[in-house]
């Protein structure tokens, strides 16, 4: 049996992955990623414009993005600009992608076990 | 920007589904069993099989999970939230249903966030049944 633990990612990884699933676990928040994918240069008041909530809420929801890496902002006149950065998207989807191969290996010997 | 797509899907959860060809008490007994369990979880499972009960595995490779049992519902759901040192806690729902041929388990696993408070078995059965409605899509609770 292959070892589930292989798909174990280094100590930092593990942090950041934790950041962007806490990030990624409001429906707002998901919401302007999905925008931001399509609308790359997005200002806040852009973004508010398309939600039920104001620019301060869509602000804030930013911000924590911003915190998780998933964001970057850029000045850009009296506003700031905001873009997605792939790298912790990345991450999280390696995540996925490991727990996803830990259980294709476990249920494989689930069903030697069972059929055999 | 398939990357992106996801993500308003499901960013934090994996589901398989197996059919085998085995009883659903079998099935059962080979999930909740501490001596099946070792034959394809891990080398070295331990598993109180009731709400609140511990579960501790060691892989092959020497890593440790440990584990507690959130929900058992006799022979056709089992829950538990398990985390390694450094990472944060994920939960696993693993079902059982009969189909024709056999018996169908349902395995997911989802990332939880490490600053939320862990949740009464009362307050998470609803989002799980949430869960439920979508089958095959990857669905946040």
């Amino acid at each position: 049996m292959a070892s589930p633990g292989a798909a174990t990612l280094p100590a930092p990884t593990e942090a950041r992955v934790d950041a962007v699933f806490a990030a990624l676990a409001d429906p707002t928040r998901r919401h302007l990623v999905a925008t931001l994918a399509a609308q790359p240069g997005a200002t806040a008041t852009g973004l508010a414009a398309g939600l039920p909530i104001s620019r301060q809420a869509v602000a804030k929801h930013l911000q924590l993005l911003s915190r998780a890496g998933l964001v970057s902002s850029r000045r850009s006149g009296r506003e700031a600009r905001f873009e997605l950065q792939p790298a912790p998207l990345a991450d999280a989807a390696a995540w996925i992608g490991a727990v996803g191969g830990e259980w294709d290996q476990r249920l494989g010997g689930l069903r030697r076990l069972l059929e055999s | 920007m398939q990357l992106y797509g996801c993500v308003s899907n499901l960013p934090h959860t994996v589901k398989r589904s197996v059919v085998l060809a085995a009883a659903p008490e079998e099935v059962w007994e080979a999930v909740t069993d501490e001596e099946l369990l070792s034959e394809w979880l891990a080398p070295e499972v331990e598993l109180e099989p009731h709400e609140g009960g511990g579960l501790h595995c060691r892989f092959e490779d020497g890593e440790e999970r440990h584990g507690e049992v959130e929900l058992v519902e006799e022979a056709e759901r089992l829950s538990f939230r398990w985390w390694r040192d450094g990472a944060g806690p994920s939960r696993v729902e693993l079902l059982v249903d009969a189909v024709a041929g056999g018996t169908r388990l349902t395995v997911i696993e989802s990332r939880l966030d490490p600053g939320a408070p862990a949740l009464a078995a009362a307050t998470w059965s609803a989002p799980l049944a949430r869960l439920r409605l979508l089958p095959g899509k990857l669905v946040l609770a």
